[in-house]
């Protein structure tokens, strides 16, 4: 395009942005909130992921390899290690004792290792002698703390420290620092042979840190061990670990991109409903340009450019305002969004060029979306037609929509529903539930589709009949501009479906939540303590008879690594009555007997999803360091553990030879004792630093909890009703104004102003209505998709659909005000021109 | 610099042809008048002339290159209108967001022509349409006449070789019809541009070097 042709074009964009501030304005903005969604989710993701790696490679170093148990509560043998580090192709194999430890009140990791070998690969846990420690060498006694744990603790190098591990205890001093720890890592360092004098276990450590020799490829090292190792054992590549962290909250993080790409679509078809009321609004200034010799690929350039001209700016302030969000959002909610993932401090936000980029083009490539219709009609316009009689809302074809066979249309819907449906039945791929947002675009396509034949069948009596002349203008418009009531509507149907959408989804979670907290938390007080074993004088408390206790259940939580890519699947080893585990765990289906002589386990929903799994089948679990065969006797409803949870009796657990510590206590008080039994455990528990807390507490917590990582939902709501009225004005001003001359016209006739605006609010009204019904029945459609199908392919989760009708109901009828108090506007400003200066304009 | 030859156009949907087998040619420098009787079909020659509408058979040869328009593309078509064609309308269209000046610098831009030049080349134009000073002002600020001596200005900023006018003073008052039209003659004539005027009024026509009369059998 030569400089004069540029001129030209920034000359209309110009003209375009100053006539139409509010417009351009607010699609600007919407492609703004659209980008900065998405590149918030972005950033906070990466920064989580990054900070969460960073956290782990700090203690695990950056080996090739690692043997590891399949069991959290495993062992790899030293003869193992030992052989691993007699193979050739291994340069290097740090054994490691990883324990939790309690001191006082703190639970801290204890890392035992060999110091000489540790520091090739993990130069970060190296420990540094404090001055004031006389003699011996290095590591001769006594535990290193890194910095925060020794400000958490108030103490000095050279001081006294007691770690306690269930029974089991080490009283010594701490000899030094970890100078090369995170500053946010609680840790202690010793050496490993004295960590397994009294934590244990001899002859075996907890993991083996493999550096290969150079030039050694790692997957073939791999398959050459594939079949050498011991039951229970894997051998992994430690890179499996980095996938395994972006599996756990992928999930969550595509859920969380589909909505702003939601936000992202409704910015563009902003852009839509401005262009294509722009391109109307000056099609006979576009048809002279024409006639001066502007070319039709200008006429279709310069609409996109217009639309560029939105979109870049827009796409700008959204990274902008993304960058803003991550920073202030990691520094409320931490890198998780609330979503629970990862915890610990606030990471650091980082924006790089090429994500940046992305997401630039994404806002702008959305803002060219919406303008690319409009754009198109801009350029099939009629010239000769459009100088006489204006925008044509049709391009001309030649064949006329109306006279199409209704059957035709109707063919044509059934089979995109019929598409829609097939689609919630495929399963979901790479573990996404891509086919059921497949279906939901499908659903939201129908919905627009349809509802041109919804207004045919509404209105189509009415319009026979005789109706008062305002009523008559109304819905003869409704009837005849099909294009600009069609982009109206579908600007509603669009934003109120989302709406419902997420409203009953929401409402169909929480209902099931609270469902099922009250089965699984049957008794009044839980105790728990944070991954390490309670206290053994707790326990024997609880036990004399002047316990104020009727009755205590135990549980130990321990985690098992079955996909070496997947996260793992807590082991829940818990004290229920083998003939009734349906009193304790929600079960979802009927509740098998094992065959005699079978173990039985009772998986959780997820893990029956994740591992296609079946009641009734056995199974080989790798616990306690060796292939066990249990029985699944039937499948619970779990929505805590996303990854999977496999739930085996304690007596069953003792006789596999496994060590029942409990980290977890159900207490039931004697019958009028509770205020007795809150005092006492209240007391003990903060003697040990453990937590207590009433199932009311529990449950109001996790309500909360709940309702808090879905508030981030009701302002997105929000944005797409506003959005979509917002749609609805723009579009029923502009076909007001399309049709200014031939309300002039009846203005001269003896319309009066107040008669003009009520066709124009009943117009208005009906476009809304018909928009919120047919947006109502697809948005229960798309609440359906995403309770059935979308939830539990992402999550797992399954429930009931739940259809709010008491939020529904009011909101649609808020909507149809507001739409009404809409196209209210759009008549003030339609029928503000005096009539003579319309009737004597040629536009 | 015209050349219609055996012309013939039939809107799609209508039975009869608007007219058929329709020939005539105006010279370089000729000013000619088409009347007629309303809906015979004068609107739509001209833009059939202009490439606006396309006609079903015949050529219309236009230019000093005497391009055939009904052969040419879309594209084709509307580059020869930024190159060698002026349209005055009978209403007056102006882009109402762009001011005077603006708008007359139009058809400059679509052309291709400098950017040094236009300025002077505007503002002498609108000097000699009786316009002078106007090209900062905002359409929405004049009157009908000053308008269409804008249109006038514009028809005629890029030199086009053919001026097409479709009943140019046809919303204004007698009087100022009568001054637009005699300045729209003498500025053809200055630029040495062939033209053809759709008009009623007798007084203009006697005005031009020529007048055709079409009529439902055929050109008079
Ligand atoms: N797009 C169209 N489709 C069908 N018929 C048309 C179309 N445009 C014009 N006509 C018909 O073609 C005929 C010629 O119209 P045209 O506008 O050329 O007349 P005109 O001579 O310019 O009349 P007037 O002096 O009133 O402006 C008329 O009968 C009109 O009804
Ligand atoms: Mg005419």
């Amino acid at each position: 395009m030569s400089a004069p042709r540029w001129q030209l074009s920034w000359w209309l964009i110009r003209a375009q942005f100053q006539t139409r501030r509010t417009a351009t304005a607010l699609s600007m903005l919407a492609i703004a909130l659209g980008v900065a969604l998405g590149y918030a989710i972005h950033l906070i993701n990466d920064a989580a992921l990054a900070d969460f790696s960073q956290a782990m490679k700090s203690v695990q170093g950056e080996p090739d390899a690692l043997v590891a148990p399949q069991d959290s509560a495993g062992r790899v043998p030293l003869a193992l290690i030992n052989q691993l580090a007699r193979d050739e192709a291994v340069a290097l194999v740090v054994p490691v004792i990883e324990t939790r430890v309690r001191i006082g009140e703190l639970t801290v990791r204890l890392i035992g290792l060999d110091v000489f070998s540790a520091g090739l690969l993990m130069p970060d846990l190296l420990p540094r002698q404090g001055e004031s420690i006389k003699g011996g060498g290095l590591f001769e006694d006594g535990m290193y703390a890194s910095p925060a744990l020794l400000a958490r603790l108030q103490t000095k190098i050279g001081a006294g420290v007691t770690a306690m591990r269930g029974d089991a205890r080490w009283s010594t001093h701490i000899a030094g620092d970890l100078p090369a720890a995170r500053p946010d890592d609680l840790l202690l360092v010793a050496d490993i042979a004295r960590v397994q004098a009294h934590f244990g276990p001899a002859d075996a450590v907890s993991e083996g840190r493999i550096r290969l020799a150079p030039g050694t490829k790692l997957t073939a090292w791999l398959n050459t061990w594939a079949g050498k190792l011991p039951p229970g054992i894997t051998l992994r590549a430690a890179a499996d670990n980095q996938a395994r962290l972006s599996n756990i909250s992928r999930a969550y993080r595509v859920n969380l991109n589909v909505l702003a790409l939601v936000a992202l679509l409704t910015g563009g078809f902003l852009v839509f409903a401005t262009q294509l009321t722009a391109v109307a609004q000056r099609s006979t200034q576009f048809a002279l340009l024409g006639v001066l010799g502007l070319s039709p690929r200008m006429r279709l350039m310069q609409v996109l450019f217009e639309g560029l001209a939105i979109g870049v700016p827009g796409a700008v302030i959204g990274l902008a305002l993304g960058w803003a969000m991550a920073a202030a959002f990691t520094r409320l909610l931490g890198g998780d969004l609330g979503g629970g993932f990862f915890s610990g401090g606030t990471p650091a936000i980082v924006p790089e060029l090429l994500p940046a980029l992305g997401f630039f083009a994404l806002g702008c490539a959305a803002s060219l979306a919406g303008a690319l219709y409009p754009a198109w009609l801009n350029r099939v316009q009629p010239l000769a037609q459009a100088l006489k009689t204006g925008f044509a809302q049709r391009p001309p074809s030649g064949r006329d929509d109306a006279l199409r066979p209704r059957a035709g249309k109707a063919i044509a819907l059934a089979l995109v529903a019929g598409a829609a449906l097939a689609l919630t039945r495929l399963p979901a791929l790479f573990d996404l539930p891509l086919a059921g947002y497949g279906a939901i675009a499908l659903v939201l396509v129908l919905g627009i589709a349809v509802a041109p034949l919804v207004t045919q069948m509404a209105f189509g009596a009415f319009a026979r009949r005789e109706l008062p002349a305002a009523q008559r203008i109304a819905v003869q418009n409704v009837m005849q501009a099909p294009l600009m009531a069609q982009v109206a509507a579908s600007g509603l149907i669009v934003s109120f479906a989302l709406t419902v959408s997420m409203v009953t989804m929401v409402a169909s979670f929480r209902v099931a939540l609270d469902q099922w907290l009250d089965v699984v938390l049957p008794a009044p007080y839980y105790v728990r303590s944070k991954g390490v074993p309670l206290p053994p004088q707790l326990l024997a408390a609880l036990e004399r008879p002047d316990a104020p206790f009727a009755r205590v259940e135990r549980m130990a939580a321990g985690a098992l690594n079955l996909d070496p890519r997947r996260p793992t699947v807590a082991v829940l080893v818990r004290e229920l009555d083998p003939a009734n585990p349906g009193a304790r765990l929600p079960f979802t289906g009927e509740i098998l007997a094992a065959p005699a002589g079978a173990i039985p386990v009772w998986i959780s929903e997820p893990m029956q999803e994740l591992y296609r799994l079946k009641p009734g089948q056995t199974l080989r679990l790798p616990l306690l360091g060796r292939e066990v065969e249990v029985f699944v006797g039937g499948v619970w409803r779990d929505y805590a553990r996303q990854f999977g949870a496999v739930v085996i009796g304690a007596t069953d657990y003792r006789a596999l030879g496994g060590k029942f510590e409990a980290t977890e206590l159900a207490l039931w008080p004697h019958q009028g004792g509770e205020a007795a039994a809150r005092d006492w455990l209240a007391r003990e528990a903060s003697r040990y630093g453990i937590e207590m807390a009433e199932a009311g507490e529990i449950r109001a917590l996790s309500l909360d909890i709940f309702d808090k990582s879905f508030a981030v939902t009701y302002a997105l709501e929000a944005a797409a009703m506003l959005i979509g009225l917002f749609g609805l004005a723009v579009t029923l001003a502009a076909s007001v104004w399309l049709r200014a001359r031939e309300l002039a016209t009846l203005s001269a006739l003896g319309f009066n102003r107040a008669m003009l605006t009520r066709a124009v609010m009943l117009e208005g009204a009906l476009i809304a209505a018909i928009g919120l019904a047919v947006g109502l029945a697809c948005g229960i459609a798309v609440g359906a998709i995403l309770t059935h199908v979308v939830n539990p392919q992402a999550f797992h989760w399954r429930m009931e659909l739940q259809i709010p009708w008491l939020q529904v109901l009011p909101g649609a009828a808020l909507t149809l005000a507001a739409g009404i108090i809409a196209s209210r506007f759009a008549a003030l400003q339609a029928t503000r021109l005096p009539a003579a200066q319309v009737l004597a304009s040629a536009q | 610099m015209l050349s219609v030859a055996n012309l013939t156009k039939r809107h799609p949907g209508s039975a009869r042809p608007v007219f058929s087998a329709l020939g005539f040619s105006i010279a370089a420098g000729e000013i000619v008048a088409l009347a007629g009787e309303s809906g015979v079909g004068k609107s739509t020659l001209l833009n059939c002339i202009a490439g606006l509408e396309l006609a079903n058979t015949g050529a219309i040869l236009v230019g000093p290159q005497a391009q055939d328009i009904v052969r040419l593309d879309e594209a084709a078509r509307a580059a020869l209108r930024a190159t060698t064609i002026g349209f005055v309308f009978q209403a007056f269209h102006v882009l109402p967001t762009l001011t005077v000046a603006q708008n007359v610098a139009v058809p400059l831009l679509l052309g291709g022509v400098a950017a040094g030049e236009h300025a002077a080349r505007i503002e002498a134009l609108l000097g000699r349409v009786g316009l002078p000073g106007f090209g900062p002002r905002w359409p929405g600020t004049l009157s009908g006449g000053e308008l269409q001596r804008v249109a006038i200005a514009r028809a005629l900023v890029h030199r086009p070789s053919l001026i097409l006018a479709d009943e140019p003073t046809g919303n204004l008052d007698p009087r100022t019809a009568d001054e637009i039209l005699v300045l729209l003659l003498e500025r053809v004539r200055e630029e040495g541009a062939s033209a053809l005027i759709v008009t009623h009024s007798q007084h203009v026509a006697q005005n031009c070097d020529r007048i055709l009369t079409l009529t439902p059998d055929g050109l008079q």
